[in-house]
């Protein structure tokens, strides 16, 4: 059984025209994630146009590689479950898949997909979903493996830490931040607004590769319009899902903070689908997500310092030596703007 | 200004006056001495009613000084309790003539409509211990001398409570506790087996609050615990909703009604609009949104504030708090201003 090829046939089965399983996540998902069926749809182009053969047949597999894996998935994004199970075929492990109430859908339509291709590989993972307060059946599915892969928020990853046997190999992946920076040379690309728009916008922000803030040298304020224009295509393109009401109440928060404080804020026609804040001050606040994106001048970017190890992504323009050599030292991962959402099929 | 002052203190004394004319009048005001809020409503469209007068958010205490006089001129500030992650927000008081005024007949209304007269055993610091907590303030002005405060150097004295408490009911005497909730639910802890029969008229205000605390309880849990630690039943416990922000507070309906009560009543000197987040506009009767106050009494300060809150007001122009929007989830992995308030 070739794993490479068997998961390169399903991602471009996914990736065909009137391909019936991307019909099938844009028709089930949005219910559960909160996500637009634009969103999906957007979502299933982003995860399996990186399931390349290429791609995957630079994943190498350690020697002593787990036989059976449990991942627990968050519900947040779609993207990273998906990359693991495929990291936990190619390893040649069993998978069992628990989903989060948020996102049911993508796990298992994939596998089903997959089961047509190869039926075998296909029975090599099990998917499944229980509530989080059931911990007998989360113990029950920690101890029978030989590693734990956790997405999460930083609480759920310790409380399943606590639960794993010591002799299990556990991997978490708790909270982290992104943010982006640009050089005053990029400002006269007239692409960077529409690809700093997408990074921003794609899962409503909810990705941990979704960049909260762009640190700008030069006119940072003009850029923020330019940003503002490209929000709203997207929003007309890909509309953001709907908000729980604490959610709306957390972004009406941080527009009316910025509002009294004098603040820029550019932001669509209600319900408000996004928002932009050219925001001064030297420190950095997080975003309330959901499309909330904040512009800073580049000399705040000291600020930064403070979350060295909460940061996931940084997006640079123009992707030269110098700008590469500023985020260098703080992230685990440094792209383009507009590849923050396409990370290597390697990492996590 | 005195004269505008004098209006509002006449209002709140009694109880009746022209609400919609007096907001304009001190919005009129404070536009004109706070040139944070003057700038703020500069960039807004023109208010037409007292609907429209732009809210200040309550986060706003924390950066700016939210007063329409030198704050160097203050008689007091209450500070909010924020964690050391955060700067407090300070509300500066140029006169306690208005918030003094604005506390007793209310809080007479929703806790002694018997008119008893009762010692109070509060669960707080005194007010000398603690000069910038409005809650100690508040208390010390309604409670009166007859109150002993059991709140010492952050320590609540359990030992000496329980006492009291113990000496109460044999004396057969009713009395009143005033507390946050998380003060509360350390003595049932300490209680443990423990249980008292206070006397009949016996009642308790408790304030909600368990604001960075490791454990909550709900609401009907903590009355259920108020009933089997000291005899209170539902119907003599009142939730009191207030913040350091403003000068009035408001009370479940509770008593006036003689029966358990989420509702909660609005002096006729305030308002309360319940603002749909994704629209900026009111929210249907019924319907969830965030909690819009206004209080004539924040003369000094800011009449209209933003709060925090998720609310819902009802037909009968109550309203019901939902608790903060602080609590909001947290998806998965993106970390977000909220998961940070709890570190």
């Amino acid at each position: 059984m070739n794993v490479v090829d068997a998961i390169a046939e399903t991602a471009q089965n996914w990736l065909a025209p009137e391909s019936r399983w991307r019909k099938r996540a844009i028709a089930e998902a949005p219910e559960q994630t909160g996500f637009s069926p634009e969103m999906i749809n957007e979502a299933v182009t982003l995860i399996f146009s990186a399931l390349t053969h290429e791609a995957l047949s630079k994943f190498i597999v350690p020697a002593d590689a787990p036989r059976k894996i449990t991942h627990i998935l968050s519900g947040n994004v779609p993207a990273p479950g998906i990359g693991s199970i495929c990291r936990g075929l190619l390893l040649g492990a069993e998978n069992w898949v628990k989903c989060s109430s948020r996102d049911p859908v993508f796990p298992a339509l994939f596998v089903e997909s997959l089961r047509e291709v190869n039926t075998e590989l296909a029975e090599r993972v099990i998917v499944k979903q229980w509530p989080r307060e059931d911990v007998e059946q989360t113990k029950t599915a920690l101890t029978g493996a030989n590693a734990v892969i956790a997405y999460g928020d930083d609480d759920s990853i310790a409380s399943l830490r606590a639960l794993t046997p010591v002799t299990t190999k556990f991997f978490g992946y708790g909270h982290k931040i992104s943010f982006a920076i640009i050089g005053e040379e990029a400002l006269a690309d007239r692409e960077l607004p529409a690809l700093a728009a997408f990074d921003a916008s794609v899962y409503d922000q909810q990705g941990c590769m979704s960049p909260h803030a762009f640190f700008v040298e030069g006119d940072a304020n003009a850029f923020a319009e330019k940003l503002a224009i490209a929000m709203e295509e997207f929003q007309q393109r890909v509309p953001r899902g709907k908000l729980s009401i604490k959610e709306a109440a957390l972004s009406a928060r941080v527009r009316e903070i910025h509002e009294f404080r004098g603040a820029q804020i550019w932001t669509g026609k209600p319900p408000y689908p996004w928002t932009v804040i050219y925001d001064a001050q030297p420190t950095f606040t997080p975003s309330c997500l959901n499309r909330t994106v904040f512009i800073k001048p580049m000399h705040t970017l000291n600020s930064m310092q403070a979350w060295a190890d909460t940061i996931s992504t940084i997006g640079i323009a123009p992707w030269n030596a110098e700008m590469q050599k500023l985020a260098s030292n703080l992230a685990e991962r440094i792209c383009p703007i507009g590849q923050m959402q396409r990370p290597p099929f390697t990492s996590n | 200004m005195t004269k505008l002052q004098q209006k509002i203190l006449t209002f709140i004394r009694s109880g009746t006056g022209d609400f919609a004319e007096l907001a304009m009048e001190v919005f009129a005001f404070q536009r004109e001495h706070n040139p944070t809020y003057r700038t703020f409503c500069d960039r807004r469209p023109p208010v037409n009613s007292w609907q429209e007068i732009p809210a200040v958010p309550t986060s706003a205490f924390k950066d700016f000084s939210i007063a329409c006089f030198p704050v160097s001129a203050a008689v007091a500030e209450f500070h909010t309790s924020g964690t050391t992650a955060e700067t407090a927000g300070k509300h500066y008081f140029k006169t306690l003539e208005l918030y003094e005024t604005a506390i007793k007949p209310n809080f007479t209304a929703h806790l002694l409509p018997d008119a008893a007269r009762l010692p109070v055993l509060a669960l707080t610091p005194s007010p000398a211990d603690a000069p910038h907590s409005s809650l100690a303030h508040m208390l010390g002005v309604v409670a009166g001398h007859d109150c002993e405060f059991f709140v010492e150097r952050d320590t609540l004295l359990l030992e000496r409570l329980t006492q009291r408490l113990c000496e109460m009911q044999w004396a057969s005497q009713p009395v009143m506790l005033l507390g946050t909730a998380f003060a509360f639910v350390h003595l049932f802890d300490h209680l443990g087996k423990t249980r008292f029969e206070l006397p009949e008229g016996s009642r308790a205000m408790e304030t909600g609050g368990f604001k960075g605390r490791s454990r909550e309880v709900t609401k009907p849990e903590l009355y259920q615990l108020f009933t089997h630690h000291l005899g209170i039943p539902a119907q003599r416990i009142v939730n009191e909703y207030g913040m350091t922000e403003l000068s009035t507070q408001f009370y479940d309906a509770t008593m006036r009604l003689d029966q358990q009560s989420d509702c909660k009543d609005i002096p006729a000197w305030a308002r309360v609009l319940v603002i749909n987040p994704n629209t900026g506009e009111e929210s249907a009767t019924g319907e969830r949104g965030l909690i819009r106050i206004f209080d004539l009494a924040n003369l000094w300060s800011a009449m209209c504030i933003q709060t925090e809150d998720l609310g819902i007001a009802h037909a009968d122009g109550t309203f019901e708090v939902l608790g903060r929007i602080a609590g909001a989830e947290v998806r998965g992995c993106s970390l977000n201003t909220e998961s940070l308030r709890k570190q």
